[in-house]
């Protein structure tokens, strides 16, 4: 049996969770293409037109796994990792969309319900539907579950030693040793916020990790830090905000931009985003008060690679130039 | 013998080259328009400075910024090659330290700049829309039978306060002529399409961002007094037009190759002989994989020298490897 994992949204938090769980129960796991032109627009066509675009993304991969004959394809209903919080209503309504949204799609989704006391959803009975529609014993799912876990508790642990999401995947999956924590030694270091599926989808970003590799510079990101670090700026607030993943940035940017740890912040949101319409203006604010510079780098499906470009340069030149101007006292 | 330091900001609309001298004063200044031939534009250009300057200078360092940059840079061996965001801010912060806003409006596309502490904090720019750049206003005042040079000054002659729809340079025009035939003088009427330009690039870049004095406007259209009047009103500030506004990216660039200069030590500049060589630019939709970028590719003589435009960086890579 096939069962195949679009690779969107949180495949780049719970991937190597999903990866092996499946292949411990016996499945052949097909992973979709990386993000490409033709996948991006069968999702678009296929979409409603005013939903963001990393939902239209995810709905292409969708498509692009029922083209590789996958017998299901798995969609999660991301329901709630921490108490109080849920995720964004696309994210809960996910499989019923593509079920009654999407041509063919009916009798192809795998889904669950995924609810959580924190991050770690590797509990069995999150996936207890998954495997009554396989018919898998529970004993076996438990089995794989904890196998699962083992292996994303170590993808977590090379993350957050300071190597991005891409690379920990990377390091899981070819048995990499890790050595020590990850050193920084270019002279600009920039915390970057943004989801996962943003941050690290290099179709959808134009390949923002590798144009600030090209500009030597560091960065930080919120999965680099540890949930404790994450909720010690917003605890303290009268309100947090509705979803976890938010909250997860909000902590990683008041962190940022409060301990001065960063040269700079760049912002990565979707077009349409309404969780990051509340997190670009709190950071905003931030950025007055700390006086830390601050940038929004918006994508959709028409940006402009020049644009981005542009405005990245831009943005690391004149924190290299203000730099260079304060070591010669100017 | 100076040493001179050559900005080059090859835009859409207008070419335009800048010579400064080891104190930042301006030697040499063109713009130039483009007219779809940025490599004949620029060989032309330099070929004027060289006849200008050529037997008392000798190049120290060379910029290029602008829509055209990395052609213009490959062609001439620029030691540094810019965005035109930085590139403007280095050369605005050059004549007004203090800065805080920066209004730029070219022929066919228009920025914001926000500074702070002589830093580029936030910015925009308008790609897409015409209704608030100088083509526009070509266009306008040729419709109205006035030479664009005295559009500005006629604005100012106007008592009247006429509202001009600017979203749209359509609407603008049927506006206009709605307004005309309500018997407006021309004067009236362009100070209303002023104040509607203005409305709509602050609409357009501004939305959002608080701005601050001192402003400076440049750009081609920043000769047009009757849109720095619009832009006052706006603000409710002086605002400041730099004398050399329309050539700011080029100084910036000039600016930049002397910094850049300083560090390295020498200037990678090929010569003015260079010029004589043929450099042919030619374009490809890769089929490498479902992405099919388009690949830009000059070749030097035959050679490929630079590509550009692969999301991959495969074609980047292989000639960098080749060179």
């Amino acid at each position: 049996m096939k069962v195949g994992i679009p690779k969107a949204l949180l495949y780049y938090y719970y991937g190597p969770f999903w990866e092996i769980l499946f292949e411990e129960l016996g499945m052949e796991v097909v992973v979709s293409d990386d993000t490409n032109k033709k996948l991006i627009n069968e999702g678009i066509k296929a979409s409603v037109p005013e939903i963001c675009v990393p939902i239209k993304i995810f709905i292409g991969h969708s498509i692009d796994l029922a083209k590789k004959n996958v017998d299901y394809i798995f969609v999660p209903r991301m329901v709630s990792i921490y108490k109080g919080e849920v995720f964004c209503p696309k994210f809960m309504g996910l499989p019923d969309m593509i079920r009654h949204g999407v041509e063919g799609m009916e009798d192809k989704i795998l889904t669950c319900h995924i609810k959580s006391k924190n991050d770690d959803i590797s509990d069995y009975r999150n996936y207890i539907d998954v495997a009554e529609k396989l018919k898998i014993s529970h004993d076996k799912l438990k089995k794989a579950c904890e196998v699962a876990s083992e292996k994303w508790y170590r993808f977590r642990e090379y993350n957050k030693k300071g190597h991005h999401i891409l690379e920990a995947i990377d390091m899981v999956n070819n048995d990499i040793k890790l050595e020590s924590i990850k050193k920084y030694d270019n002279d600009v270091k920039l915390g970057v916020l943004g989801y996962v599926y943003n941050m690290y989808d290099g179709f959808v970003n134009m390949n923002v990790i590798d144009k600030l590799k090209d500009l030597n510079v560091d960065f930080v990101t919120f999965d680099m830090l540890d949930e404790n670090e994450l909720r010690k700026y917003i605890d303290d607030m009268d309100k947090v905000l509705f979803w976890t993943f938010s909250n997860k940035l909000l902590g990683a940017g008041y962190k940022f931009f409060r301990e001065n740890e960063v040269d700079g912040v760049i912002h990565i949101t979707a077009f349409g985003c309404g969780p990051d319409s509340f997190l670009g203006k709190l950071f905003e604010i931030e950025s007055d008060d700390t006086k830390v510079p601050f940038m929004t780098i918006r994508v959709d499906e028409h940006t402009g690679e020049n644009h981005l470009q542009t405005r990245i340069e831009a943005f690391v030149d004149m924190i290299r130039r203000k730099k260079a101007k304060a070591v010669m006292g100017g | 013998m100076v040493k001179a330091y050559i900005g080059i900001d090859v835009g859409s609309v207008s070419t335009n080259i800048i010579a400064l001298d080891e104190d930042n004063e301006v030697l040499f200044k063109l713009y130039e328009r483009t007219n779809g031939q940025p490599l004949e534009t620029i060989k032309k250009g330099l070929k004027k400075l060289r006849d200008e300057l050529g037997k008392n200078i000798i190049v120290s360092g060379v910029g290029t910024t602008g829509s055209g940059r990395q052609l213009a840079g490959v062609m001439i061996g620029a030691d540094i090659i810019k965005n035109e965001i930085t590139a403007h801010a280095v050369a605005t912060v050059h004549y007004v330290p203090d800065v805080r806003t920066i209004f730029e409006i070219g022929g066919q596309d228009s920025k914001i700049i926000l500074i702070k502490d002589q830093m580029v904090v936030d910015f925009a720019m308008n790609t897409v829309c015409a209704a608030g750049t100088g083509s526009f206003l070509d266009h306008q005042a040729e419709r109205l039978g006035i030479p664009i040079e005295e559009f500005g000054k006629l604005a100012l002659t106007s008592k009247n306060d006429v509202r001009i729809a600017g979203r749209c340079t359509v609407f603008a025009e049927s506006d206009m002529i709605a307004k005309q035939q309500y018997g407006f003088s021309k004067a009236d009427i362009i100070k209303g399409l002023c104040n509607a330009l203005v409305r709509n690039y602050i609409n357009n870049l501004g939305r959002g961002k608080k701005l601050e004095p001192p402003y400076v406007f440049q750009g081609g259209v920043a000769a047009n007094i009757g849109i720095k009047a619009a832009f006052e009103r706006e603000v409710g500030h002086e605002v400041i037009v730099p004398k050399y506004y329309n050539v700011m990216g080029a100084i910036g660039a000039a600016l930049l190759a002397k910094e850049a200069v300083k560090e390295k030590g020498k200037t990678n500049f090929r010569g003015f002989d260079s010029l004589k060589t043929n450099f042919v630019p030619s374009s490809f939709i890769c089929t490498g994989c479902s992405n099919m970028c388009e690949v830009i590719k000059v070749e030097m003589d035959g050679t490929p020298i630079a590509m550009w435009g692969d999301r991959c960086g495969m074609w980047t890579e292989k000639v960098k490897q080749a060179m």
